[in-house]
């Protein structure tokens, strides 16, 4: 480990003109096509749709919120707000757009009707805690009308304080606060099931425990008051060398699926529309942004993972790749997060060149 | 309007082609930087960091951060305002290609041994390379002036003025005492370099 020279793989703050984007490099089962839906976004991240169809979008680094609007032909952006630390968390909610970041959360009312609204200012309701690493956000509202909130621990592996290592749920407003899962190391994608509405929720698992261990995970919340693991075990019962106790996976609810060691588990969407083909309706589309902390990468795709709602039966195949040139150990897009549209094809957001792809299905 | 449109699509098309003419950058803008970091990019003044032979994504990114307000350099306010990214990629280029500067004199042994201590428990060669060359967006370490790494690294453990930053680098000074910051930075700037 000392010895090591894995790092971060390096993110880009400019834009990347169409150009440079080599789409047709881009796989997909037979049927479907992707495009290049919008570019000129870098560091985009998680996208939501507002009124009008206005799509938002979150950056971390560049500290930008972009909005996008589809005029039919072609698409144009705009920086809604700039300036902010790792605003990642967007959120769209009666025609109120929520942009969280690592210490703020703005709440831009009407900002269809009003593309210059003042955001009020709703971070202090929500009293976060002050320790950045990990703690940048994705947020959802709920089928019970509660904004899902993950706190990180802000390590790569250590005994975090009560604050963090969760994921919380609050009414609107802030209020009623609740922690909802606890032991939850990094999770910065998440969706509701179709049927079930219960939480399913990807995870980061902790770097510097070797090539193939311990896996990102695929989570399920069957209740509240579970505990997922971290610091002292990790995916299917990996006790942690550095931080021990006894019986560490006692009580722990291990996960649904692992999803490959350190291959940096992104967005979670479950499919619910009618243009891909009947066996991807109630399936989940996972981002998996590409390893760093280990020598042969991975990831560096879009799984499509089919699971009963109890959890069991899992199957995961690739569903979008091509980003990576495996042999060569080289990348040059990181898929990040999905959204479904109306019509049922699925934008992909590619936060290495801030560009978003739409996926289609020809019949 | 449409007229505007186009004379600026072209602009960007014709910067993003690499051709050496578009890697020129306009000899105002480079003296503007050089009256602070140097003609050669190796800063002789307290607490302005040396630019050259830093990787061109790790300058790119930093010259966004500054511009978009992001990292508060008192000094570069305002200076980038009205640079495109694409002029932000041509001065990186122009700087990540120049010699970096050498090792700072002279080392204190005891506190450079000391320094390097603090920059193996911190892991720093994991990232900026053993010997802390940087790479890509992480940057070059070995050689800078001192009183800047010093700043930078108690920045960074004080998570202030690191918006857009890497929050990584707070984990990895996480309970390492100003003693200890001071050494490593002693340790980095007296680091013989070696060429990107």
């Amino acid at each position: 480990m000392a010895a090591s020279t894995l790092a971060p793989l390096p993110g880009r703050n400019t834009v990347t003109p169409p150009n440079e984007i080599p789409l047709e490099k881009i796989k997909l089962p037979a049927g479907f096509k992707a495009e290049l839906w919008a570019h000129g976004i870098p560091g985009a991240r998680a996208m939501v749709r507002g009124d009008g169809g206005k799509i938002y979008i979150g950056t971390r680094g560049i500290g930008r919120v972009y909005e996008v609007t589809d005029t039919g032909a072609v698409r144009t952006s705009r920086v809604v707000v700039s300036g902010l630390t790792q605003p990642a968390g967007v959120e769209f909610r009666n025609g109120a757009l929520y942009v969280m970041a690592i210490d703020k959360l703005l709440r831009f009312d009407g900002i269809a009707t009003n593309p210059t609204v003042t955001p009020v200012d709703m971070t202090a309701a929500f009293k976060l805690p002050p320790l950045q690493h990990h703690n940048w956000k994705f947020i959802r509202f709920g089928p019970d009308g509660k904004l899902y909130v993950p706190f990180g621990a802000p390590c790569n592996i250590c005994e975090p304080t009560a604050e963090y290592a969760q994921i919380r749920r609050y009414n609107a407003d802030g209020s009623g606060m609740e922690v909802l899962a606890r032991g939850v190391r990094n999770t910065v994608g998440f969706d509701f099931h179709p049927v079930t509405r219960e939480l399913w929720f990807t995870d980061h698992g902790r770097d510097w425990l070797g090539e193939e261990t311990p896996h990102d995970e695929l989570n399920r919340v069957s209740s509240t008051g579970l505990n997922f693991g971290f610091p002292y075990c990790h995916e299917m019962g990996v006790a942690d060398p550095d931080v021990k106790k006894p019986n560490p996976c006692a009580g722990v609810t291990l996960p649904v699926a692992q999803m490959g060691a350190h291959a940096a588990v992104m967005g979670l969407t479950f499919y619910t529309g009618d243009m891909f083909p009947s066996e991807y309706r109630n399936a989940m589309f996972i981002m998996r942004k590409g390893s760093w902390n280990r020598t042969k990468k991975i990831g560096f795709d879009v799984l499509v993972v089919r699971a009963d709602a109890d959890g069991k039966n899992v199957k995961s195949e690739p569903f979008m790749t091509g980003f990576q040139d495996a042999a060569a150990g080289t990348f040059w897009g990181r898929p990040a997060y999905a959204l479904q549209m109306p019509d049922g094809s699925l934008l992909v957001s590619d936060e290495q060149i801030g560009a978003i792809y739409r996926i289609s299905y020809g019949r | 309007m449409l007229g505007r449109w186009a004379a600026a699509l072209a602009l960007a098309a014709a910067a993003s082609a690499c051709s050496p003419a578009a890697a020129q950058v306009p000899a105002g803008r480079l003296a503007l930087c050089a009256a602070c970091h140097g003609a050669d990019g190796q800063s002789r003044l307290a607490g302005v960091p040396s630019l050259a032979g830093q990787p061109r994504l790790f300058l790119e990114s930093r010259l966004v951060m500054i511009r978009e307000g992001l990292s508060e350099v008192p000094q570069m306010k305002g200076m980038l305002d009205a640079l495109t990214d694409a002029e932000l990629i041509e001065l990186s280029r122009h700087y990540a290609v120049l010699p970096p500067p050498p090792a700072a004199g002279p080392r204190d042994p005891a506190r450079a041994g000391r320094g390097a201590k603090v920059a193996e428990r911190a892991l720093c060669g994991s990232c900026h390379l053993p010997d802390q060359r940087g790479r890509e967006q992480i940057p070059r370490l070995a050689g800078q002036r001192e009183d800047y790494l010093l700043h930078s690294l108690r920045q960074f453990l004080a998570g202030q003025g690191v918006r857009g930053r890497d929050t990584a680098m707070i984990d990895a000074l996480l309970g390492l005492s100003e003693v200890d910051l001071a050494d490593l930075a002693h340790y980095l700037a007296t680091m013989g370099t070696v060429a990107p």
